[in-house]
């Protein structure tokens, strides 16, 4: 299952670890952000221990989304060492998303 | 598979419209052979963007601004089937033979047939609303668009192959391998590379191994993009492969470097046959081994050598 990523456990859970990160900006009015929902949660199983693969929902966390500037949602940033190593803006498949991770571990 | 007989060489001299020429090749060919070319969908919802002031309103989600009061842009992306990236020489030596059209002598050059044919393949691309782009290469990369399926972008590519008949290009040498190199870096998407060539490149004319190698890199660079790639092989069969002048005097002219030589063609004819085996030969070996599909493509033959290939590699990708 992806975390929750709040903007009271962002520092802790993302940036205060030594793995890649994934985090997916969604908002529950989204369309194209449920398409991709899926994908996350199965990324989430298969690299359970490799990553930290978390969602963040940007009517909740309006700190974290305004930190990287997330004005397109879906948005999937990948972090790596506190900062932004590579981004998908826009539904994506999981292969796409997967090939990112893959590069960053 | 219909056993339509294609639109012939002869009447396709009639047509002077690429479109109406590409629309003739294709429908003789697909009656009975395709199956619906309707499946999949143009355009994909991809994702919401906050609204600018001053963007235009239209496509702004008033349902997300009903539930959270602030303004977002939907933004769709263009979903196909497939990408393909069509690529024609139109280096001088493609407008061989020069005479083509004059009095009994066959309509057609490789650079018009090469032409026809990627217009044919477009516009079956078209109809299946699969997307595709347009490379016209000679010694650099002169025109790269990236892969479309409107149909503005169909015409403005016929657009492109029509203004590459009509105004021959002249002492333009090939040299493929920095194009091709310069293409699989344009093309960000696993795409179908179609590349229509004499492939009488510099690298082959020279035989040097080296430039050969570069060439070959260039082939393999796509590959490596993972790209599938199908190479036509655009040739004068009955000139450039079988060498079938009359044994007679001719002045051969190099149509890339415009050096001529005076020849009787009986005497070269033993030695040119040998050359350009072996030169189609590791053409061929190359591609195999490199898994790039090869079709030796005749000029004077009808277009469903082009159509045929494409179909069973597009069965193949999906």
């Amino acid at each position: 299952m992806a975390l929750e990523i709040t903007d009271n456990n962002f520092e802790e859970t993302v940036i205060n670890q030594d793995k890649v990160a994934v985090l997916d900006f969604w908002a529950d009015w989204c369309g194209p952000c449920k398409v991709i929902a899926p994908f996350i949660e199965e990324l989430a199983q298969e690299y359970d221990g490799k990553a930290v693969i978390g969602k963040v929902n940007v009517d909740d966390n309006g700190g974290v989304a305004i930190k990287y500037g997330i004005r397109n949602i879906p948005t999937v940033l990948f972090i790596k060492d506190g900062k932004v190593v590579d981004k998908q803006v826009g539904a994506a498949s999981k292969s796409v998303l997967e090939e990112k991770l893959k590069s960053h571990l | 598979m219909a056993n339509q007989s294609l639109i012939t060489l002869q009447e396709l001299h009639h047509f002077d419209h690429l479109s109406l020429m590409a629309k003739q090749v294709v429908e003789g060919f697909i009656i009975g052979l395709h199956k619906s070319p309707f499946h999949g969908f143009s355009v994909e919802f991809a994702e919401h963007r906050l609204y600018n002031p001053g963007e235009s309103v239209r496509n702004v989600d008033w349902k997300v601004y009903g539930r959270t009061d602030r303004m977002y842009v939907k933004k769709f992306e263009e979903e196909t089937n497939l990408r393909c990236q069509i690529v024609v020489d139109a280096s001088s030596s493609m407008y061989y033979p020069e005479n083509a059209g004059a009095k009994g002598e066959a309509p057609i050059n490789k650079i018009r047939f090469a032409a026809v044919s990627a217009a044919s393949l477009m516009y079956m691309l078209r109809m299946q609303r699969d997307a595709f782009g347009l490379s016209l290469f000679s010694d650099q990369l002169e025109q790269h668009t990236q892969a479309r399926s409107t149909r503005i972008h169909y015409q403005l590519m016929l657009q492109y192959l029509q203004d590459r008949i009509n105004e021959p290009h002249l002492n333009k040498p090939t040299q493929a391998a920095d194009s091709l190199h310069l293409i699989a870096d344009r093309l960000h998407r696993r795409s179908l590379v179609i590349i229509f060539s004499d492939m009488l490149d510099q690298a082959m004319t020279s035989g040097s191994s080296e430039k050969l190698d570069d060439l070959f890199s260039a082939l393999q660079h796509l590959k490596y993009n993972k790209h599938e790639v199908i190479l036509f092989h655009v040739v004068d069969k009955k000139h450039e492969l079988d060498f079938a002048f009359d044994n007679r005097p001719y002045v051969f002219v190099d149509m890339e470097t415009g050096e001529k030589v005076r020849l009787q063609s009986n005497q070269v004819k033993k030695q040119y046959l040998e050359h350009m085996q072996a030169f189609k030969k590791t053409l061929e070996l190359r591609c195999a081994q490199y898994k790039i599909d090869f079709v030796e493509a005749d000029i004077h033959q009808d277009f469903k050598q082009i159509l045929q290939p494409y179909l069973v590699k597009r069965g193949k990708l999906y």
